[in-house]
């Protein structure tokens, strides 16, 4: 009787039916996935690439979503403070949620937390994604989570990864040859999401058009970075699709420096259709303003 | 005040005060933040203040001239919520209400305890004292609201709200991919002498009484979508003549939101009031022809009907319209409008809300001489200056 119960259980787990249920956050973990489970996963994702990660309504069809999920990767280092909430809401006791940050090297972790530095992330800067290195490790993470899901594909998957990050190894490269050129180079971004992608080109993000994260710009904030970009030089202030336009281009106005709309993720703008689609046009834009 | 009671209260206030530093002292910051954080609440405290004015003070003189404007103290909000293991987590919310801060108390708006992962059939329970799943706009505390002032058909059919003691029971429904849950609430009745009923004095225990909402969220597209409701709520209105009251509640929400700065919110709910009296809420006997109690069937309603267009993420602007009758007498009728605007510099942390409302009253003919509002319409306009802020964290907005 228990042999049959545990044939029938086995039957019914999601290696039976060879297919893996995976919900993102964000659709760059979407695409990850994609690469890695090929046709052994079925894959969704919550945030929209044109939408602002920090701020997602928890809303009943998110729940829907990860209902019926075997997994739910996440970012982590609270960028998705809504997940919890939805993850509650969806009532799927086998859920598991994977953190992708675990092995990131973090930057910027605070050495103080409160209202006062506005809406500062206490584990550090979570934008890591935006370095392509990072992706190594968030592949890894991901491997573990789909073969610990479905144990008999394991090989697929690592063969697969492996096929991903030598793709991948290969475009850092040309993107560090198209910015060698430009290290050094000054840069201004609206919100702080830029960090990793500045650190891996050796870019000097040197202001912000918030004036804290999460506050919304002001004229004496935007007079000073204007200030800033004169002095400095500046030749791109970096501004993502979800965030108000009318300071960047005041401050572009004001000082000859260009306005680059770079996506944080695949979907973002139009040409990013999937992570690395979405480097080649943030390093393409960017390059082109910093010549 | 008698000096005993004096005591009293203070030792109350200095028990209440001694609750408070030892959780203060809980969230202090340790060495280890990230630890320390990681088992205290989220706590979150939320006061709100208000400057009024009316021109109804001097109606019954002739006269419409605008009371000089109060300033008064509304509400303290103080909100722990926490995990209690993986299975379930707890919400409680003290409230000390004004105008008066001297003597007002800190009560138990809710407490409660939610079950969430673990049950047969994935069900949510619920234990505890909370605000009851009835339409809409029962669950959301008043500093959420983008309005100043409750819809009237709350107000006269709800009270502050159908708050009560109770356990609480909610699973999906199978619909697909359509999210729709119903929920059922066992409730303990004490909230209904509040609920425009009549107040037990006899000191014998509440009878019970049940709710529930069945509701269904659709998404429409990628920036709108839309939830409907419908929900019943039922319980012993007079406790003298243990006589039952009925609501039935529909219940909608649209909002469209095509970037994070701009959203616009359309809400309304419909409640429909039955019930069998033999006296008012006032306690006044309905009389036959004989001149002797009888008992009547009393069916009266209400609606509230509202928009909310935030913009430039900061700003937000709004209009109300109420229509109600009330529990007792479908010819004591209410209508008004609303007009709100806000502005929230820094997320819910900083809100101040503007508002400008006309309401009529129509009390019928046939009420008791003493009512000096017999047979009158009343027409009065108020403006309201709403300023709240927002100690804690800030947790995603549920739709």
């Amino acid at each position: 009787m228990k042999r049959i119960l545990l044939l029938i259980l086995l039957a019914w787990s999601p290696a039976a039916f060879g297919v893996v249920r995976v919900v993102t956050t964000l659709p760059d973990l979407a695409d990850f996935t994609r690469q890695v489970g090929g046709e052994k996963v079925s894959v969704d994702f919550i945030v929209r690439g044109d939408q602002n990660p920090h701020f997602v309504e928890v809303k009943p069809s998110y729940m829907m979503r990860l209902k019926s999920a075997d997994l739910f990767l996440t970012i982590g280092m609270e960028l998705e403070m809504w997940a919890p909430q939805i993850v509650d809401g969806s009532r799927n006791a086998s859920l598991e949620v994977v953190d992708l940050s675990k092995t990131i090297t973090k930057l910027e972790i605070p050495s103080r937390v409160d209202a006062s530095q506005g809406d500062v992330h206490r584990f550090g800067n979570p934008h890591y994604w935006l370095d392509p290195r990072n992706v190594r490790p968030m592949i890894a993470e991901i491997v573990d989570a789909l073969a610990k899901v479905s144990p008999a594909d394991e090989p697929e998957f690592r063969a697969n990864a492996d096929a991903y990050l030598k793709k991948l190894d290969a475009k850092i490269a040309v993107w560090e040859r198209t910015m060698t050129p430009y290290a050094g180079a000054k840069i201004v971004t609206f919100h702080k999401s830029w960090s990793y992608f500045a650190a891996w080109l050796g870019l000097d993000v040197a202001g912000e058009v918030e004036p804290k994260p999460g506050i919304v710009p002001s004229p004496s904030h935007s007079a000073e970075i204007i200030q800033l970009v004169r002095s400095a030089g500046i030749k791109a202030i970096i501004v993502e699709p979800f965030y108000d336009i009318a300071a960047p281009d005041q401050i572009a106005r004001s000082t000859g420096a260009k306005v680059l709309r770079l996506a944080t993720s695949t979907g973002g703008v139009d040409q990013a259709t999937d992570y690395i689609a979405l480097m080649d046009y943030n390093i393409a834009t960017l390059a082109g303003a910093l010549k | 005040m008698p000096s005993t009671l004096i005591q009293e209260e203070s030792m109350y206030r200095f028990r209440a005060l001694c609750v408070l530093c030892a959780l203060a002292a809980c969230a202090l910051p340790a060495d280890d933040a990230q630890t320390q954080t990681s088992v205290n609440p989220d706590i979150s405290v939320i006061p709100r203040f208000l400057i009024s004015t009316n021109d109804g003070e001097k109606l019954s003189e002739g006269t419409r001239v605008f009371s000089r404007p109060d300033l008064q103290f509304e509400e303290l909000e103080i909100a722990f919520q926490s995990y209690l293991n993986p299975f379930s987590k707890a919400d409680v919310v003290l409230t000390l209400p004004g105008p008066d801060l001297e003597a007002g108390k800190l009560g138990i708006e809710e407490a409660y305890a939610t079950v969430f992962r673990g049950l047969p059939l994935d069900l949510n329970v619920r234990f505890g004292k909370y605000r009851v799943e009835f339409g809409k706009l029962n669950i959301v505390h008043p500093h959420a609201w983008p309005f100043v002032t409750a819809p009237l058909l709350q107000a006269r059919f709800l009270g502050e709200a159908i708050n009560d003691l109770g356990i609480s029971a909610s699973v999906l429904l199978p619909t697909g991919d359509i999210y729709t849950k119903l929920t059922v609430d066992l409730l303990r009745g004490t909230s209904i002498a509040g609920v425009t009923g009549i107040a037990d004095t006899t000191g014998a225990s509440p009878y019970y009484a049940n709710a529930a909402r069945l509701m269904s969220f659709f998404p429409l597209g990628e920036m709108s979508d839309c939830e409907a409701g419908l929900s019943g709520y039922t319980g012993i209105h007079d406790p003298y003549w243990r006589d039952r009251f009925w609501y039935g509640n529909l219940d909608f929400k649209y909002k469209y939101r095509p970037d994070f700065y701009t959203s616009l919110v359309v809400q309304g709910e419909y409640l429909y009031n039955t019930r069998t009296a033999h006296q008012d809420g006032s306690l006044v006997p309905f009389l036959g022809a004989d001149g002797k109690p009888e008992a009547r069937k009393i069916t009266t309603s209400g609606f509230y009907l509202y928009a909310d267009c935030q913009f430039f993420k900061i700003y937000s602007i709004g209009a109300r319209y109420d229509w109600t009758e009330s529990p007792y007498h479908a010819d004591e009728r209410a209508h008004g409008i609303a007009v709100f605007v806000g502005y929230y510099p820094v997320e819910e942390t900083l809100g101040l809300r503007l508002q400008y409302a006309n309401t009529t009253t129509e009390t019928p003919a046939a009420q008791p001489a003493a009512v000096s509002s017999a047979g009158l319409t009343q027409s009065v306009n108020s403006i309201a200056l709403q300023v709240l802020f927002s100690l804690g964290p800030h947790k995603a907005h549920p739709f």
